[in-house]
């Protein structure tokens, strides 16, 4: 390991210094190259880890005690270049350095690459910040037969150079203990070189390739998933794994334990009998009557949806990490580019199956406006969320297997026929198609437990009071006619164009609260036997093109504008309604019950 | 002045370079230049390690077109791996698709 005396001509700065404010420290570097797992080592904040890039869309900040003094920690996007034409995360990285928001930089590198390193320290060196070197995951390095003589590098650079294994901690307290002696390095400008040539010819002194020994299964893994006659299968099997753990598992029998036995069984008797002795009749009702927030908001959020969420989570976060999602792109990209995207939108497309929000906010690493437009319209049009997504499961699963397929079938369909529309509408162009691909992992255990459990939480934090808010909204409108008024203008449509009972109509009204709320309710209904198989197909495919949940139109408003935002939620409603009342009269003329 | 001294004819016929786009799985080469027809490409293949000089293996071509360079697996799609002109090396198992 190298410390910080292999740089002979630093003087260490004192530690102790009276600042006006904490000194910034960001943590920089290419995508996946474990800056979020240093920021988590330094600061003790958990920042989401995953195997792609682009898991980091957003600034992160935390403070971290380096020796007496306390530092905060800036965690950002990966970046590939910070000159030239950058993306929207490398804008947002390049304004940091540039503001001065960024006092010292400490760049993450993967320690196989150290010539994309190098090619970023070298134009990091031209903002003039001391700054760190930190050669991350050596272990991979090592065994793939990468060595770098980091002593006569960091010579070379004239900056500390800290080998790491970040996940194990290794190399952390050497870079806390190198901080005070961060310098501007030595770089292309003064060679008097371009940044390329300069990268090239330093990363060929310094580093040696030898014999790799990487495990086999991962090699073959890693070359078995994006191979169409492996990948195919694979790809196969992981959906049904998926739906055996969420479907099943997770909508079924953990839904049916909850629901029936812990609420069913004890929790609403038991909360009907104590509020019985409530002598007001609305307050009585409000609490556990039929918009009850125990009766409903309470069973729809945890006994439907939270088995549900937490299962999907679980699974998602294990390709997450395993470095799967990315090779889908490969398989995706000649279908993505004909609705005028690339491969890479994968990514937000699958996160969206986590939550739409969020997906939302992913896109930000798509290259041009125009996909970004295109993909977030597909997200709020056609994907499901994680809650929504079991439900439909949980749903369809117990009628038959045709009528899931059916519902996705109808609903991808729709998804391409848009984006191919979109693709020749809107103006602007698509980007290249170029995409790195993760190594493939076996996903630590802790990354995916404290990631879950956040997730988790986060939807107890968000969605929870949501399900009551919406619930209480619901009791209101009932008390207040404006749920029979409401259920009586939507009958021409839902019950004659969609064929649904009219109770359906308050169902959609749940459902643009959160999407996963309404198609709980769905749930409910399909439970009550007040939903033919038909219905409950029509029903769930309308709830999942239907308007995307508030948090995603507010989120859709915050990156596009309201403009955009308005635009694409009459879009998509005006889609949701005309799908379903033609599937709806297909399926009817064509007598098909499931 | 020697009129003997072969300078306008090279000794052996100068390597043909190929599109990354054109050659099959298991190829190596070098990469030589990159055809800069579409803004901003070249910066964005560089910044990924791609440039002028770059080892290359070329992994699998469909559907889309894998290859390796400096240790990480990259996909890109035809029309990029058209722009990537690369020297095919000697020894590698080269052969030719149509």
């Amino acid at each position: 390991m190298p410390c910080p005396h292999a740089i002979p001509d630093l003087k260490a700065t004192p530690l102790l210094r009276l600042r006006a404010h904490p000194l910034r420290i960001a943590l920089i570097g290419n995508p996946n190259v474990g800056k979020s797992v240093v920021f988590g080592r330094l600061t003790g904040r958990y920042a989401t880890v995953s195997n792609y890039p682009g898991t980091t869309v957003t600034i992160t900040k935390g403070r971290a005690m380096v020796g007496a003094e306390m530092c905060d920690v800036i965690d950002t996007p990966g970046v590939n270049a910070l000159e030239g034409v950058l993306s929207e995360d490398e804008r947002i990285t390049r304004e940091m350095l540039v503001d001065g928001g960024a006092e010292m930089v400490v760049q993450i590198a993967d320690a196989r690459n150290l010539r994309r390193a190098l090619l970023l320290t070298s134009q990091l060196a031209d903002f003039k910040r001391p700054m760190i070197l930190v050669l991350n995951m050596l272990d991979e390095a090592r065994a793939r037969g990468v060595d770098i003589d980091s002593e006569a590098l960091a010579e070379c650079l004239g900056i500390p150079v800290i080998e790491a294994v970040a996940t194990e901690g290794r190399g952390m307290s050497e870079l806390r203990a190198a901080l005070p002696v961060a310098a501007i390095p030595r770089a292309a400008r003064d060679a008097g070189i371009d940044h390329l040539h300069w990268a090239d010819g330093t990363a060929a002194r310094f580093r040696t390739i030898g014999t790799v020994t990487l495990g086999r299964f991962q090699e073959w893994l890693g070359r078995a998933v994006r191979q169409p006659l492996t990948g195919l299968p694979i790809l196969a099997l992981v959906l049904y794994v998926t739906y055996l753990f969420v479907g099943v598992l997770g909508a079924q029998t953990l839904v049916g334990a909850l629901e029936n036995v812990v609420f069913g069984g004890y929790i609403n008797p038991a909360a009907t009998a104590l509020t019985a002795h409530i002598p007001i009749a609305v307050a009585r009702d409000f609490l556990t009557g039929q918009y009850g927030l125990i009766t409903m908001g309470l069973t729809y959020s945890i006994a439907i949806v939270l088995p549900v969420v937490t299962t999907f989570f679980l699974v998602f976060g294990f390709f997450e990490d395993s470095g799967y999602i990315p090779r889908l792109a490969i398989f995706a990209d000649r279908l993505f580019r004909s609705m005028g995207l690339n491969g890479k939108a994968v990514l937000p497309m699958v996160l969206g199956l986590g939550c739409d929000t969020m997906a939302t906010m992913t896109t930000r690493i798509l290259g041009t406006p125009k996909e970004r437009l295109i993909a977030i319209t597909l997200i709020a049009l056609g994907v499901p969320c994680s809650a929504q997504l079991a439900t439909i499961m949980g749903i369809l699963g117990g009628i038959s297997v045709w009528a899931l397929l059916t519902l996705f079938a109808v609903v991808l369909m729709q998804m391409v026929i848009v984006g191919f529309l979109a693709a020749r509408a809107l103006p602007g162009d698509r980007s290249d198609f170029i995409l790195e691909l993760p190594p493939i992992r076996m996903p630590r255990l802790r990354n995916l437990l404290t990631k879950t459990g956040l997730r988790v939480k986060w939807y107890l934090g968000e969605a929870v009071p949501l399900f009551l808010i919406g619930t209480a909204l619901l009791f209101l409108m009932d008390r207040l006619g404006a749920l029979a008024w409401l259920t009586s203008a939507a009958r021409p449509i839902v019950t004659g164009a969609l064929g649904l009972p009219s109770d359906a109509a308050q169902v959609f009204v749940m459902g643009f609260l959160r999407r996963d709320y309404g198609a709980a309710g769905l749930f409910t209904m399909a439970h009550d036997g007040s939903l033919t198989g038909l219905q409950a197909v029509v029903a769930l495919t309308v709830m999942t093109l239907f308007v995307p949940c508030v948090a995603n139109l507010l989120m859709i408003i915050k990156e596009r504008g309201l403009r955009v935002g308005v635009a694409i939620l009459t879009f998509v409603t005006i889609v949701a309604i005309s799908t379903g009342t033609v599937l709806n009269t297909i399926l009817r003329v064509l007598h098909v019950t499931f | 002045m020697s009129r003997s001294k072969p300078q306008t004819r090279p000794a052996k016929p100068e390597p043909e370079l190929r599109t990354l786009a054109s050659l099959a799985p298991g190829t190596s080469g070098r990469v030589v230049r990159i055809t800069r027809d579409l803004t901003g490409r070249a910066e964005r293949l560089a910044a990924l390690g791609i440039s002028a000089g770059a080892a290359i293996r070329v992994l699998q071509t469909f559907p889309g077109i894998v290859f390796e360079c400096d240790q990480t697996e990259l996909a890109v799609e035809r029309a990029v791996a058209r722009a990537i002109m690369v020297q095919v090396a000697d020894n590698s198992s080269a052969w030719e698709v149509t």
